[in-house]
């Protein structure tokens, strides 16, 4: 279902299926007792990575049309801290979802509104979007973390539908398949998806054609905004409590999921199957080398040198196929 | 502007560019500023301005180094992890006994092959630099935390006190060997940028990579040896860190990734490459570290310090954005 | 504007014989003759995709030929890189890669053959004097070496690059759809420039697609389309619609 669609099918990057299958064969046979098998880590994988996924999606798909966002870190815990302030002024959980998507795509449109209408590097701006939306979560919150399980249990059917299990499969595994699969729709099958191809491989081309290429981005970010919005409710849900440092370390762990992905860092190449792939396969990798023992620090050493690696070998196997 | 120019502005011209005026003007309002701010409490008093430039040269060394990157186009991010990495290895091989001289020299080879690693991986690998040095940073970090088991190893200097006076000693009130150190780094290197060959090079290759190239310059090595030098400095402040601090900690440097660009970026240099000045980086590190240090003696809480950049960041580079398009007005 | 009646009797500069390139499966040059002289100044024309960019990146260096054989000033050369262009005498202005936006026409003339002590510091003296003098003798009249490129206008532009040209004292200068996006006012600027490199005696290549451009600055036309040449003709042996037909029947053709 999750094809990669028409436009991009001559450029389809087979390294990451490759690799995911590579990757889940050597773990599958190298952990202790395999391990990684097993139903209870793959449950809580499911558990924690849509976490992450959920919002790699969007950050991809804005790599396609040539732009970053280094803010969802703080986005994501932003999100999360309104979610538990509704909560307390006694809003009904689902309600508070609902009002917080538009929150979330409001913070998304002011990331694109100042990186469209300054035209300057965009990873500079959200990085300092970042900083300044990290500082107010901090100075409003007082790093005090927020209880909300009493908030959530009078409305269980909420708590089973974002978080719940059926059997030992968990839901949001669901949420995130059904996002990916919305997306990837969007990105290979609909005319919008080709403007976000366009603008990331030629902005003056599109421009050109008459795609209103500030319009397309500053979409993007938007959907990023919403997404970070339904990362901190599931993410806080699942908790059962606000962090203020939810989200902390997630702006390199997406674009490391996108380039891993395939998506080429100039723009206008990736593909939302690859993306999906590259997503669970940091997430696998870090899962399989914790099960292994590897001390947490290596992971993070890992993870960089994945993150080179995979865009050295994209360039290079990309510039095969032109 | 058909009056000869006075001699004074034509070195002002020469080795400065105007831009740096404007920061100038920035660091003495904002001098003026946080000390109202902070009234009654310790911001102007001695001893927080010689901590200040104890732990601003640290800063502002790397900040002259990466700044210069910038201007060629490029952004290297894992200053903060190579920054820990090679206080790690300092306090290393000082344990082991060997000649601390020498130990100093191991540690500057070091940061220099890093960063040679760094501009390998960008140009020949054809990776966006911030992306590359993104990977790098988290390379680093990780490789310091395993071999050091995130501990504190502290370092023993006693026996040695020639060789600490030369790097940390103190001259005066004031003036340490630190400062000396920075203000040599400072004219060196705005004499390369600014009066040599190479320092053109850098310019052109940040401005316009294309015509760089067609005129001959081989872009990829001016970036290679921005890289170096960026991490020769990172090493030689990691030196100079660890001997302030008598030990390597393994969180030395997280998040001064992002102050170091915040530190160019307020010092005039564009994003984009191609512009920039020696002195102007100078004082945006020193803005950089008087906030954070006026921060602190405010008592503002941390967190603040995070709204703070964030909008500092934003403003200096929207600012620096109508400069460039008021300029361009101008025929 | 006058133009030399013949040049036939001045020395052939560059010959190019039957240089053939592929990209891939596509042939993006077949069989092409091209000869200029010293001091002639031949005008490059087809439309997109005709290989005009192809054949004068052969010789800036940018692409070899797979086939075919370049002589400049009647000995065989080998042309590699865009560095042995350059030493060759030959100087291409391309459109984007000309000039660097926020550096001052003193640091653009010579970029990357800058004038320095032993140690590599730069004669500032020397860049802005001879920056100036070098616009001068194309007759472009500018404030200071020391303005930045993006205050001038596409004309001026323009200008510094061809006096760049100048200075360096190359034989040959290629300039690649030089009157592109220009005024009526900056494009006479440009063919004034142009005629100062014709009176020092520098072969011109001169790309556009603008027919009546080619016919006021150049010598010689030669028409490429689809990877081969068309015509080579003298200006005064042809008109303006007659070529324009060549050219669009050749391209249907």
């Amino acid at each position: 279902m999750k094809k990669s669609g028409l436009s991009p099918i001559l450029n389809y990057n087979i390294n990451t299926p490759i690799v995911f299958v590579a990757i889940v064969l050597f773990f599958i046979i190298f952990t202790p007792n395999h391990l990684f098998i097993d139903l209870r880590n793959l449950a809580s994988m499911g558990k924690l990575i849509p976490d992450l996924g959920i919002v790699a999606l969007g950050v991809g798909m804005l790599m396609i049309c040539g732009e970053f966002d280094l803010s969802i870190a703080s986005l994501i815990p932003l999100c999360s801290y309104v979610f538990a302030t509704f909560l307390m002024k006694g809003i009904n959980p689902a309600l508070a979802l609902i009002i917080l998507l538009p929150v979330g795509a409001a913070l998304g449109f002011i990331n694109g509104t100042i990186v469209v209408k300054t035209g300057l590097p965009s990873f500079i701006i959200t990085l300092s979007t970042m900083m300044f939306w990290r500082g107010v979560v901090f100075i409003l919150s007082r790093m005090a973390p927020i209880s909300i399980t009493k908030y959530i249990k009078p409305y269980p059917y909420f708590e089973k539908m974002l978080t719940g299990t059926i059997g030992r499969f968990p839901l949001q595994v669901i949420w995130f398949v059904g996002i990916a699969i919305i997306l990837g729709i969007l990105l290979h099958f609909t005319k919008f998806g080709n403007w976000i191809f366009a603008t990331g491989s030629s902005k003056g081309a599109a421009r050109a054609m008459g795609i209103n290429t500030n319009m397309v981005k500053t979409t993007c970010y938007i959907i990023i905004g919403v997404l970070c919005a339904v990362v901190g409710t599931l993410q806080s849900v699942r908790l059962g409590s606000f962090f203020a440092t939810q989200g902390v370390g997630f702006e390199l762990k997406t674009i490391a999921a996108a380039v891993v992905g395939g998506t080429s860092l100039r723009g206008g190449v990736g593909s939302m199957l690859n993306i999906f792939l590259g997503i669970l396969i940091i997430k696998i990798i870090e899962n399989g080398l914790i099960l292994m023992k590897v001390p947490v620090f290596g992971v993070e050493a890992f993870i960089g040198l994945a993150i080179i690696l995979f865009v050295i070998i994209n360039n290079f196997t990309q510039r095969q196929m032109t | 502007m058909n009056k000869p120019q006075k001699k004074n502005s034509k070195f002002l011209e020469y080795f400065f560019n105007i831009n740096s005026l404007g920061t100038i003007g920035i660091f003495l309002v904002l001098i003026i500023l946080l000390t109202f701010f902070t009234a009654g409490r310790n911001f102007m008093q001695p001893a927080n301005i010689r901590n200040l430039l104890f732990f601003g040269s640290e800063f502002t060394i790397i900040v002259l180094g990466a700044g210069m990157l910038m201007i060629a186009g490029e952004f290297d991010l894992s200053v903060g992890s190579v920054l820990a990495f090679c206080s790690f290895v300092f306090v290393r091989l000082f344990a082991m006994g060997i000649n601390p001289f020498i130990v100093t020299i191991m540690t500057l080879i070091c940061g220099g092959v890093i960063g040679m690693i760094n501009g390998l991986i960008t140009t020949k690998g054809r990776i966006l630099s911030f992306i590359a040095t993104l990977g790098t940073m988290m390379f680093w970090r990780g490789i310091t935390l395993l071999v050091s088991g995130g501990i504190i190893i502290p370092l023993d200097t006693s026996g040695f006190k020639f060789f600490t006076s030369a790097f940390i000693g103190k001259l005066g009130n004031f003036f340490s060997s630190q400062a000396i150190w920075l203000i040599l780094f400072t004219v060196i290197l705005g004499l390369i940028l600014h009066r040599h060959r190479f320092g053109n090079w850098v310019f052109s290759t940040g401005d316009n990579e294309k015509a760089a190239r067609s005129m001959a310059i081989n872009t990829d090595k001016v970036k290679i040896i921005c890289f170096i030098i960026v991490g020769l400095l990172v090493a030689f402040a990691a030196v100079i860190q660890t001997l302030r601090l008598g030990a390597f900690s393994s969180r030395v440097g997280t998040g001064w990734e992002f102050k170091v660009v915040a530190a160019a970026v307020v010092g005039g240099t564009s994003l984009r490459g191609g512009r920039g000045n020696m002195l102007g980086i100078f004082i945006g590190a020193f803005i950089i570290v008087v906030i954070e240090n006026a921060l602190v003696i405010a008592r503002l809480p941390y967190e603040w310090t995070y709204v703070v950049f964030g909008i500092i960041i934003l403003f200096s580079v929207i600012l620096d954005l109508f400069i460039e398009r008021s300029r361009k007005k101008v025929i | 504007m006058s133009s030399n009646e013949s040049n036939s009797n001045s020395k052939e500069l560059l010959r190019m014989a039957g240089i053939n390139k592929y990209f891939g499966k596509v042939h993006a040059l077949e069989d092409i003759d091209f000869k200029i002289n010293e001091t002639e100044n031949v005008g490059l024309v087809g439309d997109n995709g005709a290989g005009k960019s192809t054949l004068i990146k052969i010789i800036s260096g940018y692409h070899r030929a797979e086939r075919g054989q370049i002589y400049f000033e009647g000995k065989k050369v080998r042309i590699s890189s865009p560095k042995d262009s350059r030493a060759l005498g030959i100087e291409t202005v391309y459109q984007e890669q000309a000039l660097a936006p926020d550096l001052s026409i003193s640091r653009n003339v010579f970029m990357g053959r800058e004038p320095a002590t032993a140690l590599g510091f730069l004669r500032k003296r020397v860049m802005d004097e001879e920056s100036m003098d070098a616009l001068k003798s194309i007759g472009l009249q500018l404030r200071s070496p020391n303005i930045n490129i993006s205050t001038l206008s596409g004309g001026e532009k323009q200008g510094v690059a061809i006096a760049r040209a100048f200075h360096f004292e190359a034989k040959l200068v290629i300039l690649d759809e030089p009157t592109m996006a220009l005024s009526v006012k900056e494009v006479r600027e440009v063919f004034n420039f142009v005629n100062q490199l014709k009176r020092k005696g520098i072969a011109v290549i001169f790309i556009t697609h603008n027919l009546h451009h080619v016919f006021t600055i150049s010598d010689r036309i030669v028409v490429l389309s689809h990877g081969k040449k068309l015509v080579d003709i003298k200006k005064k042996d042809t008109n303006v619609d007659e070529l324009s037909e060549i050219i669009v029947r050749g391209t249907i053709g």
